[in-house]
């Protein structure tokens, strides 16, 4: 297939054809893909660097925010984006994607999200050293993978305050509010002819929208493939979780036997994915695999997780098998570990099931406890987080818990019920693991996991 | 395989009212939308295409109606209708093979709305968490994966009007790749009076015009009397709708060992982006679409390779085309550059029936690839050539069943998707 391609013939059997169901993704005639850039914006602030230091040092970035006023609302804590960089030129994204994303029309009209997209992606580029280099690639060569839940709802909660008072409202406040915005806000400034798709399915939006880009990745569909996720902080996120009494108070504190509920955050999380074999033709040098992805659904209820976790240990399994991989080669995982007491304890089930007696040995983080729950987005950072770890060659640990909140000793106790060996203190040096899954459990039953592997440098 | 289809729209509950409408090439009866708000243009659209809720009734009992969301309702009953059709109980379904793929151009905007009213006007801790539930883009494919008891993949796509025809392509995906035996997949949308005020607002549809007016001449020689006419010169916009259809993709394997007859063999699918397109219209890179366009057809087999010749294996499209003046201008100039000098095989543009959004083009597309589907009718809404564009809907001749259809969908902010849609072996 010639590069550019981005279309696909379906086999004359659909399910009878050579790929043949249950064998290794690698193995079904796909190209192996690797991450060469990643691009993030977070509570820590904007660049990867920022996000990586504050998790790795210990802190969390969840904290009393300034978006809007949190005084009535159950509760006040949010993992907020600091304000963009003043100068431009700290700006990964420059003022020419920004202008082109924005169609035309003032950058005002780009929503909050489109803003984070935009930045992850173009530090993600530059990391890639596909910046200037990507518009020489064959026409339909790149695409775009993204997730998000609500795309621009901040802007359009502004419009809607405005129609509920009755004035007319600008319609440039919704131009970029659609979901689909932030991935072809992307798209748009960086001047995408292949694929481009959103999409929405909660939290595991940008784990499954990662899946997407593998897929297409490996039929040959696109060369490169710009996979990610971007959602920002609004009041129907923040008052909706608590309406369901899904916020804790406090930092959330995933897999503690006190936990109470998660904390909301935002960001953006691009991963820069490309076929192994054009990587080492150009000389760059991979930041990790990704091996396989898995999806499956709970099937049980809108809010809450099927106990056992069948949903999300299915979605593991299928990941595992794609990576042709066994689950003795997974040296840590990247928790969904959203701190709610059923989501940890589903989650929990779900290791068991696959990890068997492994289980309570293996490292487990939480990056949610660092930068908050990114909804559409936790699983695109997440994975990017991943990365990092394999990359770097450590595991970083949950946020020490504050003493006005820890119910004995040094906090939280480890809850029994779901005893994960939760990276805790300081960073765990892991220079050897070989792979890692990252989990994303989410709204309405839909889970996915995505297992990376470390590059070695081995050849293809 | 597409094995079955169920569809809920202004048409009412199933396929039947749908056919009669396109073989009549004339809509079904139009809602008059709530305008109370006072945020419509004045002039501007009063009408939707909208699903008579009571014909919901026999395929979601009240009980379970209530717990759900406007999109979340239609999707399961144009679920439950494709199961119907297909003779399949939904227990046959349950487990980890059958996935769920939908799309949904704006997502359940009157929760959210509602939701909104809540938070902004009597403070946050009014929301209701039963709005909130129901507020998610994912909410209708995790309903219908309950109702079922589907545990393969459940995706919810959001690529506006490009998202149907994306949908369809995953759901494929998952079923060629082996992940799934069968896929539910489709489209859903609901069109509340805000989302109907702010899309008038924003010019995307058709004008109502002075009043009680039919057909009247605009200014442009555009036509007002809120009616969608594809590739018309008078074209003035779109008609929306809301809806949902839903359809049962299946191995050729299990559609075989279920003893169904398929509608249409999915052949292929692809998609592109037009980066000129600002975030809510569409741009001009028609060329460029043209030429991914071209590389599908290529890649299925229904191009040959010298360029200029036909596509032969293509003998029927079903355009996107809506009636929106930059929309149907960049599908036609799409598929004049796809097609070269060659001439374009019959154009049927169903939108002018469908209405746009609610998956009703989806539906469409499925039944002019149908062996036993609905005849070719005058296009809805079409009487004059638009000279600008070169292409014209089919004039409503007789036709043979399609060997190969191609449905084409180009949404507002430059994502574009195609499906190839054959005989079924």
């Amino acid at each position: 297939m010639q590069p550019g391609e981005a279309v696909q013939a379906a086999p004359a059997n659909p399910g009878e054809g050579a790929d043949g169901a249950g064998s290794a993704g690698r193995e079904r005639g796909g190209r192996r893909v690797v991450v060469t850039g990643v691009g993030a914006v977070s509570g820590f602030g904007w660049g990867v660097e920022a996000l990586w230091q504050g998790l790795r040092a210990g802190t969390t970035a969840i904290r009393p925010f300034r978006r809007f006023d949190a005084t009535l609302h159950r509760t006040h804590l949010a993992a907020e984006v600091p304000a963009a960089p003043a100068s431009p030129a700290e700006r990964p994204c420059g003022p020419a994607a920004a202008r082109a994303a924005a169609g035309g029309r003032p950058l005002g009209t780009l929503s909050l999200a489109d803003r984070f997209a935009l930045s992850a992606a173009g530090e993600a580029l530059a990391a890639a050293g596909l910046g200037a280099a990507l518009r020489t690639l064959p026409e339909g060569a790149v695409g775009v993978f993204f997730g998000s839940s609500t795309g621009g709802m901040w802007e359009s909660e502004q419009f809607l305050a405005g129609v509920f008072d009755g004035r007319r409202g600008s319609l440039r406040a919704i131009a970029s509010q659609q979901v689909n915005g932030p991935g072809d806000a992307v798209a748009r400034g960086f001047g995408v002819t292949g694929p481009v798709q959103t999409v929405s399915s909660a939290c595991a939006s940008g784990a499954l929208a990662i899946a997407a880009a593998l897929e297409s990745l490996r039929r040959g569909e696109v060369e490169v493939a710009l996979a990610g996720g971007s959602d920002s902080l609004c009041q129907l996120t923040y008052a909706g979780f608590n309406s369901l009494r899904s916020v804790d108070e406090a930092p959330c504190r995933p897999f503690r036997a006190g936990r109470a509920g998660m904390s909301i955050g935002e960001g953006a999380a691009v991963l820069v994915l490309e076929p192994l074999e054009r990587v080492l033709a150009r000389g760059a040098v991979p930041l990790a695999e990704l091996a396989g992805a898995g999806s499956a659904c709970d099937a049980f209820h809108m809010t809450a997780p099927e106990p056992e976790g069948t949903g999300a240990a299915a979605a593991i399994a299928a990941a595992l098998d794609d990576a042709g991989l066994a689950p003795a080669a997974i040296d840590f995982v990247n928790a969904h570990a959203t701190g709610t007491p059923l989501n940890d304890a589903a989650e929990w089930r779900a290791l068991l099931a696959v990890f068997g007696e492994r289980s309570g040995r293996i490292p487990v983080t939480a990056t949610k406890a660092a930068v908050g729950h990114l909804l559409g987005c936790s699983g695109a950072i997440e994975a990017l987080v991943t990365v990092l770890s394999l990359a770097r060659g450590e595991l970083h640990p949950v946020p020490a818990l504050p003493a006005a909140s820890a119910t004995s000793g040094d906090g939280d106790p480890i809850d029994g019920a779901c005893p994960a060996a939760l990276v805790t203190g300081r960073p765990l040096a892991l220079p050897a693991a070989r792979a890692a899954l990252s989990t994303s459990l989410a709204f309405g039953g839909s889970n996915a996991a995505l297992v990376f592997s470390r590059w070695t440098g081995a050849s293809p | 395989m597409v094995t079955a289809l169920g569809t809920a729209g202004a048409h009412g509950c199933g396929r039947a009212g749908l056919e009669r409408a396109l073989a009549a090439g004339a809509p079904p009866p139009a809602t008059e939308v709530d305008r109370g708000a006072g945020y419509h243009r004045p002039g501007g659209a009063r009408r939707a295409l909208l699903t008579p809720v009571a014909a919901l009734a026999p395929w979601l009992p009240a009980a379970e109606a209530r717990r759900m969301g406007p999109p979340s309702r239609l999707a399961v009953a144009a679920a439950r209708i494709a199961l119907a059709e297909a003779g399949l109980d939904p227990a046959q379904l349950a487990g980890p093979g059958t996935a769920v793929v939908l799309s949904t151009a704006f997502g359940p905007c009157s929760f959210s709305e509602a939701l909104l009213r809540q938070v902004l006007r009597d403070g946050p801790e009014s929301a209701s968490p039963y709005l909130f539930t129901e507020s998610v883009a994912n909410a209708p494919a995790a309903q219908i994966a309950i109702a079922c008891g589907a545990r393969g993949a459940n995706v919810t796509l959001c690529q506006r009007e490009a998202g149907p025809l994306l949908a369809v392509a995953r759901g494929a995906a998952e079923v060629a790749a082996g992940r799934a035996e069968r896929a539910l997949v489709g489209a859903v949308d609901e069109m509340p009076p805000l989302l109907h005020a702010v899309l008038d607002r924003f010019g995307a549809l058709a004008a109502h015009g002075a009043r009680g007016s039919e057909a009247r001449e605009g200014p442009g020689g555009r036509c007002r009397g809120e009616i969608g006419r594809p590739l018309d010169r008078r074209r003035d916009g779109v008609v929306a709708a809301d809806g949902a259809t839903v359809l049962l993709l299946e191995s050729a394997a299990a559609a075989g060992r279920g003893g169904r007859v398929p509608l249409a063999r999915v052949c292929g699918w692809g998609s592109a982006f037009d980066p000129s397109a600002p975030p809510t219209g569409w741009g001009g890179g028609g060329e460029a679409l043209g030429r991914a366009l071209r590389r599908l057809l290529r890649r299925c087999g229904a191009a040959p390779e010298d360029v200029g010749a036909p596509p032969a294996a293509i003998d029927r499209i079903v355009s996107g085309a809506s009636g929106a003046r930059a929309g149907d201008r960049l599908e036609a100039r799409v598929l004049r550059a796809a097609w070269g000098a060659a001439p374009l095989p019959p154009v049927l543009a169903p939108k002018g029936v469908t209405g746009e959004y609610g998956g009703g083009f989806l539906a469409a597309a499925v039944l002019a690839a149908a062996v036993a589907g609905v005849a070719a009718a005058p296009a809805a809404g079409f009487g004059e050539p638009d000279p600008d564009l070169g292409v014209s809907p089919h004039d409503g001749s007789p036709l043979p069943p399609p060997r190969a259809l191609l449905a084409s969908s180009l949404a507002a902010g430059g994502a574009a998707a195609w499906l190839i849609l054959g005989r079924p072996r």
